[in-house]
């Protein structure tokens, strides 16, 4: 039966070949656009490791004098900021407050490749104060997170999340344990404490491997540009206002703009789904063109093949003979579309071109694809052999 | 000959109403996404108010420095762009030099109400080097900025939300903590115009402090003005020149050694910015190999659908053919026929999908995805599309219209196509 087919596909190869290109070259145009979905989905479904509600961060413009990239700001700019923090802290609408190198839910940030313990990992990392596990809700499965006195230590303090406890440690307690080796004019990295996720990109995004590391305040260190804000909850809008007039006053020269948390996550999501939504309407409006066409295609071929159909009904083949033939047909020629297809896309893990998809995103955005492919050639069959398969034995042997 | 050709091809579209369907929705489709697309980027980088002078208009926007270790990317610090770019004002082919800010968000509350723009720092320059369309006042000028006064242009949008529309010169507005008077209100700018955009334009010295006199890299940019096109090629020799010469005097010569940047029309400046990856001295010709593969990777896919669809309206017309052939048409004359017709086709797709583009647009301008972002069909904008049906109907006949040419004549008057 197979190789019947087979060879029934093989007699009409010049524009079953077509056939064949069109369905793979949408094959790959589903697949792309499913596996973007799905592993938007897939992060979605995992914990995010922070509470973002009710928390604000307010940017803070800082003029830094130096200019040059490696500026850390001055020591008065650092102390200023401290002030900040104890000036906002006063409020009564006030839970917590600290300050950040990186807002969460936004694009930037800072990251890049270490080598540890011979290791090659990519991570990214934030310098915050020590009240930013209360501001962010963060949760500690081991150790602790940094307080006031770490600054003074001869070793420098670090809290890393779980991803990266077992990237670098694997099932070992990180604890306390060193985190590779320091520059000439570094301090050594010391782990004191692991929290279960961080991810600062979102829920859209997959876990990184994140570290904190500590910001003194005291005179040396980087001056952050992000201050976070817990308010209790109900807090008004308007306090928003008080708020920065009073941070104005302490700090004339700095400039403030608060943004709650919540509207950084809408831009930061609209940022990742726009491209999906666009991307998803263009595929379905391909996808429809294509179905179109391939209804047009074989309903043509259909036509001419009217005689061989009439034959085989007039040797007595049943309607449904007739009409699971021409399906299997098109489902031989679908295979072949999707075959090739997948072994196109198979070489994304092979050659590990995208690094963040998981195999299970991947499998599931193959299977889908292949679904998709299926049902629209045996929709777009469907009609077209209805009609073939009505048609008179007499008739269609009478057409010369 | 053209004629009769033309009426057999209308003939056609008629004679299978379902094919013509098919072929016209995949036709109107692809070029409406690709119109879409077209009318974005005349939007970024075309002429275009308050960018009138693109044409002969250069933009030092982003600046790579390079070191042994580090390598740092951003936009240009004024202390560069004040000691470097702005005298060569004094070049006989630079007819003048603004220096900017890039836009930054800032927020203002009124009434309880909280108001959020973007606004640029600026010197009196800018307002003759881009051309605004001023409603009301005037741009402020060299001496408001050499004197520190608080006074802004405004768009008509921020006179919108802060004075409801009302005339606004005189009035005061407060912004990022900083009360200015109002001394003109100008046309919305779309937020794409990335050289000269904004909600609030204010001199660079009312800066709240003047620490940003300092640094090399920054949040500037300086626009060049030269006094034609012509001289583009040598200013930005010169430019590269005196780059060299900066590379001498790096405040931190230990860390970064060499400076990458360029003095880029707004095409090229855009490839710069949007481009990742390592630095490169001309973007712009990455950029439009991107552009060109996003656009033949998009159509291969219709490509091959027409193609298919073309095939099948062939052999449906075998007898005709045939007919043609054995009263002594040759190849050529047959290829041309049916190119011909399927230029007709694509051509009546295109004015489907045009109509469907302005439509599009309209929606797309009225979601406010982008700001102010009046994406519109122009004439610019239509012989582009022109262009792309063209090539996309060549693109999808010229495989058909050979197949149709080596149908044999015998077999295609017994109504055979096989």
């Amino acid at each position: 039966m197979i190789r019947h087919l087979l060879k029934l596909v093989w007699n009409r190869k010049r524009s079953n070949a077509l056939m064949v290109l069109e369905i793979c070259a949408s094959f790959l145009v589903v697949f792309g656009v499913a596996t973007l979905g799905l592993f938007f989905l897939d992060n979605y479904r995992r914990p995010l490791g922070f509470e973002w509600k009710n928390v604000w961060n307010v940017r803070v413009g800082i003029a830094r004098a130096g200019g040059s990239p490696g500026d850390n700001g001055s020591p008065e700019q650092a102390v200023l900021f401290d002030r900040l923090l104890r000036e906002v802290r006063s409020f009564g609408a006030v839970e917590a407050a600290a300050g950040t190198a990186v807002t969460p839910f936004d694009q930037g940030g800072f990251g890049g490749n270490w080598t540890i313990d011979g290791k090659n990992v990519e991570m990214a990392l934030d310098e915050v104060t020590p009240g930013f596990a209360d501001v962010m809700g963060l949760k500690m499965v081991a150790g602790r997170w940094f307080q006031d006195a770490d600054s003074g230590l001869a070793w420098e303090p670090i809290v890393i999340d779980r991803e990266l406890a077992r990237t670098v440690y694997g099932t070992a307690d990180p604890v306390g344990r060193p985190f590779g080796k320091p520059e000439p004019n570094e301090r050594q990295r010391r782990v004191i404490g692991v929290v279960s996720d961080f991810r600062k990109s979102g829920e859209l995004m997959p876990n990184d491997n994140f570290m904190f590391r500590l910001t003194d305040l005291r005179g040396h260190g980087r001056t952050p540009s992000n201050l976070l804000v817990r308010v209790r909850p109900g807090t008004s809008p308007e306090f928003e206002e008080a708020l920065v007039k009073h941070m104005q006053a302490v700090a004339p020269d700095w400039s403030f703009e608060v943004l709650p948390l919540a509207q950084v996550r809408a831009t930061s999501s609209r940022f990742f789904l726009t491209p999906l939504i666009v991307a998803g309407t263009v595929a379905f409006f391909l996808l429809l063109m294509v179905g179109l066409g391939l209804i047009g295609v074989l309903w043509q071929n259909l036509l001419q093949r009217t005689r061989e159909i009439g034959l085989r009904r007039a040797a007595g083949a049943s309607r449904a003979a007739v009409h699971r033939q021409l399906l299997l047909e098109q489902m031989v020629v679908t295979s072949l579309g999707v075959l090739i297809g997948t072994l196109l896309v198979v070489q994304i893990p092979v050659l590990d071109l995208i690094g963040v998809l998981s195999n299970r995103v991947f499998a599931s955005g193959l299977l889908f694809a292949m679904i998709t492919m299926y049902l629209i050639s045996i929709l777009c069959t469907l009609y077209p052999s209805t009609l073939a398969a009505r048609v008179q034995p007499a008739e269609a042997l009478r057409y010369e | 000959m053209l004629k009769n050709y033309l009426k057999i091809a209308l003939k056609i579209l008629g004679r299978r109403k379902f094919f013509t369907f098919i072929s016209l929705f995949a036709i109107s489709v692809t070029l409406l996404v690709l119109l879409v697309a077209t009318a974005l980027l005349d939007n970024v980088f075309a002429t275009g108010a308050p960018e009138v002078h693109a044409g002969r208009m250069l933009g030092v926007y982003r600046m790579t420095m390079k070191g042994p270790e580090n390598t740092s990317t951003a936009p240009v610090g004024y202390a560069f762009l004040d000691r470097y770019v702005r005298p060569m004002a004094k070049l006989p082919s630079v007819e003048r030099i603004t220096i900017t800010t890039f836009a930054e968000s800032v927020v203002s509350y009124l009434n309880g109400r909280k108001i959020q723009s973007s606004m640029r720092r600026t010197d009196g320059e800018f307002w003759r080097v881009l051309a605004f369309d001023f409603v009301e006042g005037e741009p402020f000028t060299a001496a408001d900025e050499e004197n520190g006064r608080r006074v802004a242009v405004i768009s008509e949008t921020t006179r919108q939300r802060f004075f409801d529309g009302r005339p606004a010169v005189g009035k005061t507005l407060e912004a990022d903590g900083q009360s200015f008077r109002v001394v003109g209100v100008v046309r919305d700018v779309p937020v794409l115009r990335y050289s000269s955009s904004a909600d609030l334009w204010v001199p660079i010295s009312t800066a709240k402090s003047s620490g940003y006199k300092q640094g090399w890299m920054g949040h500037f940019s300086a626009l060049i003005l030269a006094r034609s096109p012509a001289d583009l090629p040598q200013i930005k020799a010169e430019f590269q020149s005196i780059l060299r010469g900066a590379e001498k005097q790096i405040p931190d010569p230990k860390e970064f050694k060499t400076l990458i940047a360029g003095a880029d029309t707004l095409f090229e400046g855009a490839a710069r910015l949007f481009l990742p990856g390592p630095p490169v001295v001309d973007p712009a010709i990455q950029l439009r190999a991107v552009l060109l593969a996003l656009m033949l990777g998009f159509m291969l896919l219709p490509t091959i659908n027409l193609v298919n669809i073309n095939l099948s309206r062939i052999l449906d017309r075998a007898s005709e053919i045939g007919v043609r052939r054995a009263f002594g048409a040759s190849s050529r004359t047959l290829i041309g026929q049916f190119l011909i017709e399927n230029l007709v086709l694509t051509l009546i797709g295109a004015g489907v999908g045009l109509a469907l583009a302005a439509v599009v647009l309209r929606i797309f301008n009225a979601s406010g995805l982008i700001e102010h972002a009046g994406l519109q069909i122009n004439a610019r904008v239509f012989l582009y599309g022109l262009a792309i049906a063209l090539f996309f109907g060549l693109l999808s006949g010229v495989y058909p219209a050979w197949r149709m040419s080596k149908l044999h004549p015998v077999q295609a008057l017994r109504g055979r196509s096989a």
